[in-house]
């Protein structure tokens, strides 16, 4: 259990971090980048503004468009063939198409000509499917056929879920991993280096409890930041969390541990301030990427899948995920629960095996 | 009757320059008596603060051993440290905290609770209860650094050079506190190369260079026995370049 010397130093660098009045002012800094990010990716996406040059001004070109027009990704803009390349190129519009002259004839159709930029490859993709799926139902009206195929789509999980929904629990992992990493490991290496550690080694005080109280103290500050965005997260962008407040509280603080112990260590392995931050990139970066922070990591290949899954922020991201969009327990011992836990030792024996107090001696 | 005993103490490291292993510290042995003050001389880079170093657990010891009062500090580092009190030639503290936060810190770190005031009377900074260390001048900041050193009531008082870059005035008045906090019963062991702060506080000297100690005695004695020049008082300061050599040590 906790010491009362352990309380005692959580208590002093808790003072420490309330008096120092740019580090709060960044805390909140921080947080509030975040909501933005939060509020930008919570809005429907924007439809395609496509450029359509009807050289035929015939019933089936005429059909054509208005069957486009129904499509909600589409923005249509008719207009010359020259002026709407003009601005295909500027980027104003997504793709131009071109109905020929000779759209008219049943028998002798001219081709349509869609042209677009192919750097936006994906795209591409979805509105060429768009107006192929245009077409066809041009087509059938024409050779008056009904379809054969319905395909409805129907959400198994039965309740709205946005991308937003997905995002939050992996954005507020990615959090945690940041304030964490930088509120123990460059701190760290700044008293090291500054001699205040090598003060303190020379007291009777050990490893585990300065590390227990900076994390108590560190934690503390982080819960405060993170339940700022995830209030707002909650009331301004409508996020709904599925399973219980303690169990994803729970996570949050086991998560908190992992990265501050990680800081530590990292702390430990650098030996000035310059020194820690291509540390610390290389450590959170292909975290960031590889965790599935932004997207599912089951839509990664499956050949770095375990690898993946193994990563201390993918633990949390998913466990975090799990409880919020799927309302599992903390409680269910999930694999990424279990994944969390096994970090928070893993993460523990590291800080505290390989803590440096002093610079080594040249 | 000794309080501190050191016995073929060694260090050595790989250089970082030439990737050979030096000895630092190469087999010293003495013994410190209580309620002396001893002091470590020697040139720069002679192992004095490593041997330092290796008293207060700070640094592994290589070979031989070190016992305060009784109780040997490889095998018990923290009871070590429980009965000594430090002074480390930097002296940098959290920021953001008063002297008085600070006290009651380090006082904590030994499972005591720390009277500030009376501790700050006995350095002559009480006014200074609620400043920050940053605000003090470097004497001052010593007699602060020397007030932490104390919070535990050690045993063995153990100074780094105290007086490195002090002015003369800070400087001696430095030199008071020590021989007063020595009077009031304290075990004091330092380290200098300024010799007159030996000749002044020390009863007993060890003259330490590249590793090993080259003479050991009370300063009177090094002074009778070394000190070859036609000075009508000898001093220290001719038995240490004696000793040591003129040559520069970088």
């Amino acid at each position: 259990m906790l010491t009362s010397l352990q309380l005692h130093l959580a208590g002093v660098f808790l003072k420490i971090f309330l008096r120092n009045r740019q580090a709060i002012l960044f805390s909140l800094f921080f947080p509030l980048i975040f909501i933005g990010a939060f509020s930008f990716s919570g809005t429907s996406n924007d439809p395609f503004i496509i450029g359509v040059t009807d050289e035929s001004r015939s019933p089936f070109s005429q059909e054509f468009i208005t069957n486009l027009e129904q499509e909600e990704i589409f923005n249509l803009i008719e207009g010359d063939f020259e002026s709407l390349q003009s601005s295909l190129i500027e980027g104003d519009i997504r793709g131009l198409i071109l109905i020929p002259k000779n759209f008219k004839d049943i028998d002798n159709l001219g081709a349509l000509k869609f042209y677009v930029d192919a750097s936006q490859t994906r795209q591409v993709n979805i509105i060429q499917r768009a107006i192929e799926t245009s077409l066809l139902s041009v087509e059938r009206k024409i050779r008056n056929i009904e379809p054969l195929f319905n395909l409805q789509l129907e959400d198994v999980k039965a309740r709205p879920q946005r991308y937003i929904d997905f995002l939050l629990p992996g954005l507020l992992a990615f959090m945690i991993m940041n304030l964490s990493i930088a509120g123990s490991g460059f701190n760290i290496v700044e008293y090291r280096r500054r001699g205040i550690l090598k003060r303190l080694f020379v007291t009777p005080i050990k490893p585990k409890d300065f590390i227990t109280s900076i994390v108590l103290a560190r934690m503390l500050i982080v819960l405060v930041q993170l339940s700022v965005v995830l209030s707002i997260a909650l009331f301004v962008l409508d996020i709904t969390i599925i399973g219980s407040y303690l169990s994803f509280y729970l996570t949050v603080i086991l998560g908190t541990f992992i990265f501050l112990c990680i800081g530590f260590a990292l702390g430990s392995l650098a030996k000035t301030q310059e020194g820690i931050r291509p540390i610390v990139g290389l450590v959170t970066f292909p975290q960031v990427i590889l965790s599935g922070v932004f997207f599912p990591i089951s839509s990664m290949p499956e050949i770095v899948q375990p690898i993946v899954y193994s990563l201390p922020l993918s633990s949390v991201v998913s466990s975090l995920r799990e409880i919020a969009n799927d309302g599992v327990s903390f409680m269910a011992f999930s694999t990424s629960t279990i994944g969390v836990l096994i970090w928070v030792l893993i993460s523990f024996v590291i800080a505290t095996r390989f803590f440096v107090w002093k610079e080594v001696a040249k | 009757m000794d309080i501190l005993k050191v016995e073929d103490l060694q260090k050595s490291y790989v250089s970082p320059e030439t990737k050979e292993n030096f000895k630092a510290v190469d087999g010293i042995s003495f013994c410190l008596q209580e309620i002396q003050i001893y002091g470590i001389l020697g040139p720069n880079g002679a192992g004095k603060t490593t041997t330092l170093e290796m008293i207060e657990g700070l640094t592994d010891i290589d070979g031989g051993c070190a016992t305060v009062d009784g109780v040997d500090v490889s095998s018990d580092p923290y009871a070590v440290k429980q009965i000594i009190g430090v002074q480390l030639q930097s002296n940098e503290y959290f920021d953001s905290l008063s002297l008085e936060e600070l006290l009651k810190l380090f006082g904590k770190l030994y499972g005591n609770e720390t009277n500030a005031k009376a501790l700050l009377e006995k350095v002559d900074l009480v006014e200074k209860i609620h400043a920050k260390p940053e605000e003090l001048s470097g004497g001052q900041k010593q007699r602060f650094s020397i007030a932490c050193a104390l919070v535990n009531e050690p045993k063995v008082l153990f100074l780094d050079e105290p007086t490195t870059g002090l002015d003369p005035q800070a400087k001696h008045n430095l030199w008071d506190l020590i021989k007063e906090l020595n009077q009031s019963g304290m075990t004091i062991m330092l380290t200098t190369h300024n010799m007159e702060e030996a000749e002044t506080l020390c009863h007993n000297v060890a003259i330490m260079n590249k590793g090993k100690i080259i003479a050991e005695g009370k300063p009177d004695d090094l002074i009778e026995k070394y000190d070859t020049s036609e000075d009508e008082k000898g001093n220290l300061e001719n038995v240490f370049l004696y000793l040591t050599g003129k040559e520069l040590f970088d």
